[in-house]
């Protein structure tokens, strides 16, 4: 489904990604480990088309089609959702009025019906409350004074809304309690289906027990070293980069 | 006619330049369609065309129009008092019926119009006026506003025109207990200068004088409004966003001046203007000077632009550049637009940013 091949990135000139190569099926659910600084933001960047992360080699397909030839809304369009490791804050923009922009826009760019604001309220609603985010706070502006875990939740619940075909989780496990990293577990697991994957960046085993992956890959200095199935994840957690990319 | 240049420091972001020959220009005397540009709102609707009320095309509603043949000593009120043709004057005292908000529509249809008007409020009444401006040429108008005790002013100024100069001087006086209210969104006019003195002269008065300026093109687009806090526990509020784009010129000044016995003052000042293009201009200039020493002064000035980690936020979401660069730009400019107490005004003045955004879609 999402097809990565020998992919080639640099960032202000500096070359970050190395011929990074990976393959997630249709139903499946990747993690991506490795140590900070690796490129895993970079990598979802990427995926993403941010502004300044230029390809300078190799290919990205989602289902077939050519991902880093659109530019970045389109990308969204086409079913790539990223979930990010520091999700940003807009004063002034409320969490309502970004989504349902957000939604609209996407299915703008399909072809497809505009969510009335009838059915938008229902649609997050339920999410909303699956998620464990009120809706006082959706009226807030973005993300603007929410908690590390809050705004990781928030992400969720945009995802959810949204419904992507591939989503890419960057460290969304990073700063929850016990308790939200079941509730955001829970989510990405809902979101488990034969026509969706998931790629999700960790840097804990802990996030694993909950979503079980198919694959386990190793990501260091701008390429996969090793894949594996769960158990790598355990491997790494007890043995520790160094030794395990060796 | 003389008017200051930009060797003047208080008039040095106007560009007054193009004045004498806006109003060497023949008018247009195309009739206007003015049907857009009314708020659904109750109460009495008066049409200005080159500075004159044009009484076919109005609802007076038993309101006096009548030329004005004084207007505050300024370079800009000079003119208008020399050249006026006619203005309104609003006197309202408590206990006069309800007449609902006032609107205005002024007309400019080439060349240059002059426009001098006054506003008097007795002790406890109060008043809401919203005035558009449209078409092109030059429009000057100036206006004198007395507000007695506990009195309260309610006023927006929309300039939408096609082109031209619009030129604007305020002068008001607020007693104690009195509110003196203004925003205004400027965004037609290839130049503008929109200038406000306010001055609190009894205890407890209250101004606020906000504004969005909208440029683009080569718009020249400037705001200068000044507050003089001189009686003791007054508050104050100034707060501008202005946008630039392509090679446009977007400048703001606010001052604040408190008296030595202007004590328990508290006034705001916020302006912040965005550069939509590295080829715009936005100028931002706060002023204090403050005499009293128990006072409670916030100001803020900044230029910047929009936030790229913000805009990649939305487009990854699926709003296109275009989208979230509007979208983000509409909500910088709501923390002065959603001050506008009216709602129906504040959707109205919102719709009107809006457009202007939209506009370059
Ligand atoms: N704008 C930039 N200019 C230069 N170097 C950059 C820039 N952005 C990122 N880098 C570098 O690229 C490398 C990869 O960064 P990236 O954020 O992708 O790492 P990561 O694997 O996500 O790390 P972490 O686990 O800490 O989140 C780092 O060495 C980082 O310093
Ligand atoms: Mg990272």
């Amino acid at each position: 489904m999402l097809e990565i091949t020998d992919l080639h990135a640099t960032v202000d000139g500096k070359a970050i990604l190395n011929g990074l190569t990976l393959s997630v099926g249709a139903g499946q659910v990747h993690a991506i480990m490795g140590p900070n600084g690796a490129g895993k933001s970079t990598l979802s960047y990427v995926l993403a088309g941010r502004a300044g992360y230029e390809v300078t080699g190799g290919s990205v397909t989602l289902d077939g089609r050519d991902l880093l030839a659109l530019p970045a809304h389109e990308r969204a369009a086409a079913g790539l959702f990223l979930g990010l490791q520091y999700p940003v804050e807009i004063p002034g923009v409320s969490n309502l009025l970004f989504l349902r922009t957000a939604l609209n826009a996407q299915r703008k760019l399909r072809g497809e019906a505009e969510a009335s604001g009838a059915e938008f309220m229902k649609l997050i609603k339920v999410e909303a409350e699956g998620l464990g985010l009120s809706m006082d706070m959706l009226k807030r502006p973005v993300n603007v004074g929410f908690s590390g875990g809050e705004k990781k939740r928030n992400e969720m619940v945009q995802m959810a809304v949204l419904r992507p075909r591939v989503a890419v989780l960057d460290e969304t496990d990073s700063g929850l309690d016990i308790d939200a990293l079941r509730v955001v577990a829970d989510g990405i697991n809902r979101m488990r289906a034969p026509d969706r994957a998931t790629l999700l960046i960790t840097h804990y085993q802990r996030v694993l027990d909950y979503v079980v992956p198919d694959r386990v890959h190793v990501l260091v200095a701008g390429r996969i070293e090793r894949s594996g199935g769960p158990e790598l994840a355990h491997q790494l957690e007890r043995e520790g980069y160094v030794r395990v990319a060796a | 006619m003389s008017l200051p240049t930009r060797k003047t420091e208080d008039w040095r972001w106007s560009d007054l330049s193009g004045l004498d020959a806006l109003a060497a220009q023949p008018a247009n005397d195309a009739a206007p369609d003015l049907a857009h540009y009314w708020l659904d709102l109750d109460g009495p609707r008066l049409v200005f065309v080159d500075g004159r009320f044009v009484e076919s095309l109005s609802d007076r509603r038993g309101l006096a129009v009548t030329a004005v043949r004084s207007a505050p000593r300024h370079p800009l009120g000079d003119i208008a008092a020399a050249k006026a043709t006619s203005g309104l004057w609003l006197t309202r005292s408590a206990n006069a019926a309800a007449i609902g908000p006032v609107q205005i529509v002024h007309v400019a249809s080439g060349g240059a119009s002059h426009l001098a008007s006054r506003i008097e409020l007795a002790a406890g009444a109060h008043a809401e006026i919203i005035e558009t401006h449209v078409g092109a040429g030059w429009s000057n108008v100036t206006c004198t506003v007395a507000l007695a005790e506990g009195a309260r002013l309610m006023r927006t100024t929309r300039v939408l025109k096609d082109g031209g100069a619009h030129t604007d001087f305020t002068l008001a006086t607020v007693a104690g207990a009195a509110s003196y209210t203004s925003a205004a969104l400027v965004a037609g006019a290839d130049s503008a200068r929109i200038e406000a003195r306010v001055r609190l002269q009894g205890t407890g008065a209250f101004a606020e004088a906000d504004g969005v300026l909208l440029a683009r093109g080569t718009q020249t687009l400037d705001a200068f409004t000044l507050v003089d806090h001189a009686a003791p526990g007054g508050t104050s509020h100034q707060v501008w966003r202005s946008v630039a784009d392509d090679l446009a010129t977007a400048s703001v000044a606010g001052r604040v001046s408190v008296a030595r016995d202007a004590q328990k003052t508290d006034a705001v000042q916020s302006l912040k203007a965005l550069l939509l293009a590295r080829t715009a201009t936005a100028n931002a200039k706060p002023e204090l000077e403050i005499w009293a020493d128990d006072v409670k002064c916030a100001h803020g000035a900044t230029v910047g632009e929009l936030n790229r980690d913000a805009l990649f936020y939305l487009q990854s979401r699926g709003v296109d550049p275009a989208g979230a660069k509007a979208l983000l730009t509409r909500a910088f400019l709501g923390d002065a637009l959603d001050r506008i107490g009216d709602e129906v005004v504040r959707d109205a003045v919102t719709a009107d940013a809006v457009a202007w955004l939209e506009a370059a879609r």
